[in-house]
């Protein structure tokens, strides 16, 4: 066929319309061939070329003036193609065996691939009259493609969306209820949806308006009561965990299917929709479930409730209070176990015979401690496996742990009473850092158990005040299991607290250190008289848990005077003007004693300073009455008898008259044994001295502690005074209490004593009711 | 089976087989083979330009076969296009004479290869730049249809555009 004369409208269309039917598909699936997609793109050539050269002589000497205005060819031909187009979808029929959506989608896909070709072969149109008209700023004008979805827009799609949308929408919900359908059927609708959206203004971006007024609204309103209803009816035939488990398969099926098929921007809230009607609006039914779960230990269920939670991070609060209320309460329980089981044990040993120990007294610190960390260990653990460290949770479990670990029926028996973690864990301490405790007895306890109660400590002072005091006996006795744990230990407190908490306590491994080279200085002299081995120990007073006692002060027998004298000397030598006191009672001495049996070796006899003393007098003479010792040996009255006592319990003295009631009396005479007789070789007369001294360490520490307290509370007052000059009571007490939580719980009753004090000391002034003021 | 062809067939019938390729520097038949094509172009292909003659068919080919390589700036960067000089090759390849150089230009534009448009645009650019309208009627064989008036009221019109 001849290509029809370029400037003839009506001759050119009729010669490409043949070729547009066989593109947008109305010949069937025939294919187009190359010559007819050549002649179509040909004819529109020659026309907009004809038309263009001849319209622009005719209007450029006009124009001449206004160089903008000359004419492209296209207008007329644009026009036919758009009437064509509406009569050509308006013309589509639906089969009657598919249904509407089948129909659309079988026709919409045939269609924008012609719409493709028809695009390309009206090429030389778009690329000048289209471009054109729209760079001079005409928005109803448009590139063929865009036409052609534009027609398909108000022809085919507005007239029927509602059918179109109902009936994909039905498809889903099909699928939902595990019927199997051609989502391919859904995706393409849902597509198109997407291509209608055109911006007539910047056909380049995109544009959702069509998918979300006509689909995603209604998607996600189906979607919503969907799973309202489908919720609700399946937690009533189910169980809580059935229902998580279900939950998970669909949020699964949800967020694939939009995988597949949804845009972006409709995952956000599909998901919030999902959130709210499966999650948040049966959490309640879930939070019922779950301290079940915790009690049945039912790890992976509760990391299932965890993890959709999770999903609107709201909804945890209350899992993690309830979390928390269940420890303290785990935390109660456990504890009062140990409290009772303690107490029938006193009890047992009151019927046996007569215990001294009070009942709170009595509580083991390593069932205690151990008591404390079984708790801790088990929580750690859900916390970990179930709540994937959320730190939430980590939060739960803490201040649980700060909760029992301070407030439990042993540490606090009495409503008043001081707290007693700090003095049970120090004990704990102590056990398996002696080197006289039993392997067997320690082996479950270790520093990191120590530091995991430390950390939960709110009078970390007063473990202080006790973890020194046992362990300077440690270091003075010599039995501590092993130097480098010793360290070990206070380097994490200080790495935990401050280097400032753990001051004093490295001061007496210095001032240890320090005796050591003091001993090897001192050897010579020592070796010349009967002291075989002298150990003395120059401890800073401020530093050691130890004062001086009157009561002990006793006369150092001739023989052994060389040594001590010596170290007075050299130490005096070295920081003149520090005043050295001995602290006699503590100290251990070892005396071997000729008292055995011809051939046998001698006894060993490990005694107290005093002791050594009493012993010693009777290298001179055999016989003593008891003033006559207390007159050599010195020392308070009932501090010596005491002392005396396991002497003659254990036989190796001779009291006449016999009986502990006779002791005491001035001329009761005392005369060592000829031949010693024990079983063992080595013999300690220590453990039976008679004296209340426990007690007193104990009200020294509570006494030290309290001090400490009211000098940290003043110094923090003073600071804060300085540097603020005149403060309300109240933000003074709020400045003060987080500055002591390092270390203790400020009650505020002992700061407001503090600032009395103060006011008395002249160091800060009232200025008002409420105000304090400071004086420099 | 060796790699299929286009054959380009001229408005006279006669055939240029080339590589895919080469044809493709023409938007329309890039845009055409992958219309027709959707799998990939598994035989050779025909593809009529009833509009293009052989001689200037030839020429147009032989240009895309040299640039079946060459990277072409963006179609949409104008500043690029306009503003890239024309190349060497180029310019001796449009050293033809003035009613080919049309012929070529008008091919350009029907087969939509737009580098050589740009190319032959700009010789012709440079052919008017320079001249004087005498000079201008003569190369491109206008006729004066001005009046003497008319002249002389273009001419004031124009003044700010004169070389001086």
């Amino acid at each position: 066929m001849p290509f029809p004369v370029a400037s003839d409208l009506n001759a050119t269309w009729s010669f490409i319309q043949p070729g547009l039917e066989f593109i947008l598909g109305a010949q069937g699936d025939q294919g187009v061939t190359p010559k007819m997609y050549m002649n179509c793109y040909t004819a529109v050539y020659n026309y907009c070329v004809n038309k263009s050269r001849h319209g622009a002589t005719a209007t450029s000497i006009a124009a001449s003036s206004d160089s903008n205005s000359y004419s492209l060819a296209g207008a007329e031909i644009y026009a036919k193609l758009d009437v064509y187009l509406t009569q050509f979808i308006r013309a589509l029929k639906k089969e009657p065996s598919e249904t509407f959506l089948e129909f659309y989608v079988r026709k919409w896909t045939r269609f924008t691939i012609g719409a493709g070709y028809m695009n390309n072969v009206f090429d030389y149109m778009n690329r000048y009259w289209v471009q054109k008209e729209r760079s001079d700023g005409r928005r109803d004008v448009f590139d063929v493609n865009t036409l052609s979805l534009i027609k398909w827009r108000s022809e085919m799609f507005n007239n029927n969306s509602d059918t179109l949308i109902s009936e994909v929408l039905d498809l889903i919900e099909m699928q939902r209820n595990n019927e199997i359908v051609d989502t391919s059927l859904i995706s393409t609708a849902i597509k198109s949806l997407v291509f209608l959206g055109i911006d007539v203004q910047d056909l380049k971006k995109p544009n959702l308006v069509v998918y979300i007024s006509y689909f995603e609204k209604n998607f996600l309103e189906k979607t919503g009561e969907y799973y309202s209803r489908e919720s609700s009816q399946y937690l009533q035939e189910h169980n809580v965990v059935d229902y998580m488990k279900k939950c998970e398969a669909r949020l699964a099926e949800e967020i694939s299917r939009s995988n597949n098929y949804l845009e972006d921007h409709t995952k956000k809230h599909l998901l919030d929709i999902l959130n709210k009607v499966l999650i948040e609006d049966h959490a309640n039914e879930m939070y019922s479930q779950f301290l079940t779960l915790l009690e049945q230990n039912e790890t992976d269920h509760i990391q299932r409730m965890y993890k959709l939670l999770y999903r609107l991070p709201a909804t945890l609060g209350p899992l993690a209070d309830t979390l928390e209320q269940y420890i303290k309460e785990q935390a109660d329980k456990a504890i009062e176990k140990v409290k009772l089981a303690s107490e029938s044990q006193a009890e047992a040993k009151v019927d046996g015979k007569p215990t001294k120990k009070s009942a709170a007294g009595a509580v083991d610190p390593k069932s205690y401690i151990n008591t404390l960390i079984a708790i801790y260990n088990q929580y750690n653990e859900v916390v970990h496996q179930a709540f994937n460290k959320d730190t939430r949770f980590i939060k739960s479990l803490d201040n649980a742990c700060r909760h029992f670990m301070n407030k439990n029926s042993i540490a606090i028996p009495t409503p008043k009473a001081k707290c007693k973690t700090p003095e049970l864990l120090a004990r704990y301490a102590d056990s398996f850092l002696r080197g006289t405790s039993k392997e067997v007895d320690t082996v479950d306890m270790n520093p990191e158990n120590l530091m995991i109660v430390f950390k939960y400590l709110n009078d970390k002072d007063a473990f202080e005040e006790y973890y020194r005091r046992s362990l300077a006996k440690r270091l003075i006795n010599g039995n501590s299991k092993s130097e480098e744990l010793e360290e070990s230990i206070i380097q994490r407190l200080q790495e935990e607290n401050s280097i400032e908490y753990t001051s004093k306590m490295t001061k007496m491994f210095s001032d240890m250190k320090a005796s050591e080279d003091l001993k090897a200085n001192i050897k010579d002299h020592v070796s010349e008289s009967i002291v075989k081995d002298f150990n003395p120990l120059i401890l800073a007073q401020s530093m050691w848990p130890f004062t001086h006692m009157e009561d002990y002060d006793l006369n150092v027998a001739p023989e052994l005077q060389a040594p001590f004298e010596k170290v007075v000397e050299i130490y005096g030598a070295k920081h003149n003007g520090r005043q050295l006191k001995w602290l006699w009672n503590h100290g251990r001495a070892e005396l071997r004693a000729n008292l055995s049996k011809k051939g046998k070796a001698p006894f060993v006899f490990t005694v107290s300073n005093l002791q050594m003393m009493i012993l010693i007098a009777f290298n001179k003479k055999s016989t003593y009455t008891f003033s006559e010792l207390h007159e050599i040996v010195g020392a308070a009255r009932h501090t010596f008898e005491s002392h005396l006592l396991p002497f003659t319990k254990y036989k190796l003295l001779d009291q006449s008259p016999p009986g502990p009631e006779n002791t005491g009396n001035a001329d009761t005479t005392f005369t060592i044994v000829e031949e010693y007789k024990s079983k063992k070789l080595k013999v300690n007369f220590t453990s039976v001295i008679k004296n209340n001294e426990a007690k007193q360490e104990e009200d020294d520490a509570n006494k030290e502690i309290d001090e400490t307290r009211r000098n940290y509370l003043s110094a923090c007052i003073v600071r804060i005074m300085k540097s603020r000059k005149t403060v309300k009571h109240n933000e003074l007490i709020n400045e003060v209490l987080p500055q002591t939580l390092s270390r203790f719980h400020a009650k505020i009753i002992d700061i407001k004593r503090v600032i009395d004090q103060l006011i008395e000391k002249q160091y800060i002034q009232r200025i008002d009711n409420n105000t304090y003021e400071y004086l420099s | 089976m060796s790699a299929p062809k286009v054959i380009v067939i001229s408005s006279d019938d006669e055939k240029f087989p080339v590589d895919p390729k080469v044809a493709e520097k023409s938007l329309l038949m890039k845009n055409m083979i992958n219309d027709l094509n959707p799998d990939g172009l598994q035989e050779d292909f025909e593809i009529p330009t009833p509009n293009v003659r052989a001689n200037v068919l030839a020429k147009v080919l032989e240009w895309c076969e040299h640039h079946k390589n060459t990277i072409f700036p963006d179609d949409d960067d104008d500043d690029a296009r306009k503003s890239a000089p024309v190349e060497e090759w180029d310019k001796n390849f449009l050293k033809v004479d003035q009613e080919m150089l049309y012929e070529i230009m008008l091919a350009a534009n029907y087969l939509n290869i737009r580098p050589l448009l740009d190319a032959g645009c700009k010789m012709v650019a440079e052919m008017i730049k320079g001249k004087s309208p005498e000079e201008l009627r003569r190369i491109f064989n206008i006729v004066n249809d001005f009046s003497p008036e008319e002249e002389a009221a273009i001419r004031r019109e124009n003044e700010w555009a004169e070389d001086r």
